[in-house]
């Protein structure tokens, strides 16, 4: 089975800096790949390389077979950006068809991809005066109209309400289903957890790690235990690897790396301890952990992006 | 048509035929694009009040006080209708598309043509063409004007002649006006499109003859491409074909292409 997406040691730089470094990367048919990092990691560079914005200096990109920098190529392509402004002279229906048109469809696919994203009634109205949900969803009708190999999600999401989050996830679910592949640069790490195969993780332009969404969480030792306790959790930052400490209306919420070691304490001084749980950290936690310790291509590790100390809070 | 393919996972995907001859799905896209320019114009006619309403009612008071004044062997009125159509086909053309792109650029509509499948000159090529309709609502307002306001003289076959080479002529003036939107913002694109095109028309004798400017202007006007246009409807005025002049615009298409061609891939994405 051939990949949708292939990167082989792509590197781009602006000028004198690095924004990617040799990265490798492979989307296949129905899977979805989600970049994390934080800003300036090279989501950004990468998204626009293999929408054809920009020309690698060196590697290699493949996009359903062919060069991006190709129209023909970007033909297989959809993609959905944060925003989008939209002519103020044209309609839904228009602005569809104007993709479909671009991507060698026949205007016989615009009618079924409004009803997809569920902007069917809306046909007639000037896209510029859609709300900003119906706007993500419009972006996608574009993206779905051609029935692309690939798609690009870059921030696909933010400022959308949760209902259209879900139908926007929905609607994607059953293209990957039908074959389409999906590169999703995202900050919303909880929903990159909830919808990716795989995560890569960028710091500095590098890939710093590879894996699926709990195998990245389950890298790291450290835990969340939590409680309801009558203790004074004041006692409890000098136990050995206890790293962050929260304590609200009675309820302990800590960050440790020796979990048994915490419980045991919890269990033996407080007999009145209730709703116990011991839960892997969460995925924003692991892309901290990974890329605040990554270094720079220059082998740096900047001091401005060091993890910072553990603090301890008590709020009760 | 359509293709059907199984993947890995078993699943079908239908996509459409996206594998339609070359030429055939740029002709599409094309038509598409002159279509959305066109529309934009017809929903949003108040975008052609100073393309195309300016230079008209400029040349309506200039031929108006002017027009019926003898000029040599060739009538006051047509000779301005040649030079003030080249300023308003000039405006028409630097104007209307340049600022049209830099407000695609601005509001990331720009963005969305360059990742899909619209080849570079297709999007270069929709946006000259589609300011041709005003060129020719300027030049053919200008010629009732004058039908009404002065007696032009001129021939059916010489006004022909003058409304081809200024709509064709001006088209490299909109290259210019995309080289400008493509990198600038639409404020800044208009302040820098208005500051060529203004001084060169007057300077080029657009708007009053050379003889009547200072010697220095009138020097520089043969480097100015707005001067060649003006010459070449003049010369169809004359009964010349005023090649010199075509083929100095001709020098200036081809820069002025390059230069279109080099800010679309420096225009950030």
């Amino acid at each position: 089975m051939d990949a949708v997406l292939e990167l082989d040691g792509v590197t781009h730089r602006y000028g004198a800096t690095v924004a990617l470094d040799t990265v490798d990367l492979r989307v296949m048919p129905g899977e979805c790949v989600a970049l994390l990092g934080p800003n300036g990691a090279g989501k950004t560079t990468l998204t626009s390389l293999v929408t054809g914005l920009l020309s690698p200096r060196s590697g290699r990109i493949v996009v359903a077979g062919g060069d991006p920098a190709r129209a023909a190529t970007r033909a297989r392509l959809g993609v959905v950006q944060q925003r989008v402004g939209w002519p103020r002279t044209l309609t839904v229906a228009e602005v569809v068809h104007g993709a479909a048109v671009r991507a060698g469809a026949s205007r016989l696919h615009v009618e079924p991809a409004l009803a997809e994203v569920g902007l069917a009634e809306l046909r007639r109205r000037r896209a510029a005066k859609l709300s900003g949900g119906q706007q993500q969803r419009l972006q996608l009708a574009m993206a779905l109209v051609a029935s692309p190999t690939l798609l690009v999600l870059d921030e696909p999401t933010t400022g959308l309400d949760a209902a259209t989050r879900r139908d926007f996830w929905t609607t994607l679910a059953t293209r990957r289903d039908r074959g389409s592949g999906v590169l999703l640069a995202t900050h919303q790490l909880d929903e990159a957890a909830a919808v990716a195969d795989r995560v890569v993780v960028l710091a500095h332009g590098r890939v710093v790690a590879v894996d699926t969404p709990n195998g990245l969480t389950s890298r790291l030792a450290d835990r969340i235990v939590s409680a309801r306790t009558c203790l004074d959790v004041a006692n409890l930052t000098n136990l050995p690897g206890v790293l962050d400490l929260d304590a609200t209306d009675g309820r302990l919420r800590a960050s440790t790396t020796q979990p048994e070691r915490l419980v045991r304490h919890l269990l033996d001084h407080d007999p009145s301890l209730g709703d116990l749980r011991v839960e892997a950290v969460g995925l924003e936690h692991a892309v901290l952990h990974l890329t605040e310790g990554a270094q720079t291509p220059d082998g740096t590790t900047p001091v401005d992006r060091a993890r910072p100390r553990p603090t301890t809070e008590v709020h009760a | 048509m359509s293709t059907t393919t199984t993947t890995g996972a078993g699943a079908a995907i239908t996509r459409p035929d996206t594998t339609t001859r070359p030429p055939a799905r740029t002709g599409r896209v094309l038509a598409n694009e002159l279509r959305e320019e066109l529309l934009a114009v017809i929903r949003e006619p108040t975008t052609l009040f100073f393309t195309v309403a300016m230079p008209v009612g400029f040349f309506a008071m200039f031929v108006g006080l002017w027009g019926t004044e003898p000029e040599g062997t060739t009538n006051v009125a047509a000779m301005m209708l040649a030079t003030f159509g080249a300023f308003g086909v000039i405006g028409v053309a630097l104007m209307t598309p340049g600022i049209g792109v830099a407000e695609d650029r601005e509001r990331g509509w720009l963005r969305v043509k360059r990742v899909s499948a619209t080849p570079l000159p297709v999007t270069i090529a929709a946006k000259v063409l589609a300011c041709m309709p005003h060129a020719l609502g300027v030049v053919g307002a200008m010629s009732l004007l004058a039908l009404v306001l002065a007696e032009p003289g001129i021939s059916t076959v010489a006004w022909l002649r003058v409304l081809m080479v200024l709509v064709l002529g001006s088209l490299p003036f909109a290259l210019v006006g995309l080289a400008v939107g493509f990198l600038a913002s639409p404020n800044a694109a208009t302040a820098v499109l208005m500051a060529l095109y203004i001084p060169s028309s007057v300077a080029s004798g657009l708007w009053m003859p050379l003889d009547m400017l200072p010697d220095a202007l009138a020097r520089l006007a043969p480097a100015l491409p707005t001067y060649h246009l003006g010459q070449l409807a003049v010369s169809q005025l004359e009964g010349r074909a005023g090649l010199e002049h075509a083929a100095a615009l001709l020098a200036f298409a081809v820069v002025a292409a390059g230069g279109a061609a080099l800010a679309y891939r420096r225009a950030s994405p």
